[in-house]
């Protein structure tokens, strides 16, 4: 019994604090956030004061990720993003498994080099069951930009190495950091400490999560 | 002989709510509820209570049976556990639900597949070898006078007899 008494305080006390030490092979844990962690400001949206930040680690080729943008994120967006109470970050995290992944980043940046990011990521996860049969994310890009606007995405894609280097290098900093492995990811970033879950959930779930942290 | 393979039974079982439920406490309570609600077997308010509760009652079944006090009570509750955990994954299946059970923490072994029923079928039939012992054990006094007992209750429990 007294070696009971012993065990449970010192397995409470070490499932708080013995994150980060066993972080290398976890995927889900509690670190301390980063000094900093550059991302193309067209991927931030909300107060930067907010109290939560989360960030949003994607592949747009994953379904998964298709049915949390679309189906989760409006609600994120629509309750705590909109109302100052979430920074969010959207992140990419290609999966190498994915053929046209990469390509589909690449015209998500360029949208965003030009103002268009959030618009363009919707039409990429919306005709993702399309693209992701044959690679033609430009068709279904065209269909949501002016034509002036698609030729300047398309210029971009061509020949601006900054879609791949700089924007997916300061992400894999972080994809490296959080020791991720799958997508979606979200990693949420409250009071300086990080909080990385994987796996797409349903808004009714993260919303207790996020009310709860906002309440701490 | 017989009691030594129950204490070890026991013991294999403590050690599998230990870590089962160890994994779970140091993530984030989302990270569970994502598993939980993955099976859809539980109204989405239940969700947040089991994933914040049942993490650490598995800790505390495992620390109960490391201990000697009403081990057969405990190698129950962890048995109708076992159970429930089988039963839920029998169903997930056969509805063909995508989960990740997350028995032992996200990313380890979650989906439900052959070798998942396999792990979670020796579980329970470990667990329920060790309750039938456990029961067995506590309604044949001459079989508790083994070598766990000092000398002095190892007489009292045969002279009884």
């Amino acid at each position: 019994m007294r070696f009971l008494l012993v065990l449970l305080p010192a397995l409470m006390f070490t499932a708080q604090a013995q994150t980060p030490a066993t972080s290398l092979k976890k995927v889900s844990d509690t670190k301390v956030a980063p000094a900093s962690n550059a991302v193309a400001s067209y991927k931030e949206s909300g107060s930067p004061t907010a109290p939560l930040t989360m960030e949003l680690y994607t592949d747009y080729e994953c379904p998964a990720c298709r049915a949390f943008t679309l189906e989760v994120m409006p609600s994120v967006i629509k309750d705590y993003v909109a109302t100052g109470k979430l920074r969010l970050i959207h992140r990419d995290f290609r999966l190498p498994q994915h053929q046209f992944t990469k390509v589909a980043t690449r015209y998500a940046n360029a949208a965003g080099e030009i103002g268009k990011f959030d618009l363009v990521t919707h039409q990429i996860f919306l005709t993702q069951p399309d693209w992701s049969q044959n690679g033609n994310v430009d068709a279904a890009v065209a269909k949501v930009l002016a034509p002036a606007d698609m030729e300047k995405v398309r210029a971009l894609v061509k020949s601006d190495s900054h879609l791949d280097d700089t924007a997916v290098r300061d992400e894999a900093f972080g994809t490296n950091q959080d020791h991720l492995n799958q997508t979606p990811t979200i990693v949420i970033v409250a009071k300086g400490k990080r909080e990385v879950i994987a796996g797409g959930m349903p808004y009714v779930i993260l919303k207790q999560y996020l009310d709860q942290k906002l309440a701490q | 002989m017989k009691r030594w393979l129950l204490i070890a039974g026991r013991l294999i079982i403590a050690g599998i709510f230990l870590y089962a439920g160890y994994e779970k406490v140091r993530e984030p309570w989302l990270q569970f509820a994502i598993s939980v609600e993955s099976f859809k077997a539980v109204p989405d308010s239940w969700i947040q209570p089991i994933a914040r509760i049942l993490p650490w009652g598995e800790v505390a079944l495992g620390l109960a049976l490391l201990t000697s006090i009403l081990t057969r009570w405990f190698a129950l509750i962890a048995t109708l556990l076992l159970t429930l955990f089988l039963g839920v994954g029998i169903r997930a299946y056969a509805l063909g639900l995508i989960v990740d059970c997350g028995c032992f923490g996200v990313g380890n072994g979650g989906a439900i597949d052959v070798k998942w029923f396999a792990e979670h079928i020796a579980m329970l039939s470990l667990g329920l070898a060790v309750t039938i012992g456990e029961f067995l054990m506590a309604r044949s006094p001459k079989e508790n006078a083994g070598p766990g007992l000092d000398r002095e209750t190892r007489l009292e429990v045969a002279s009884s007899s």
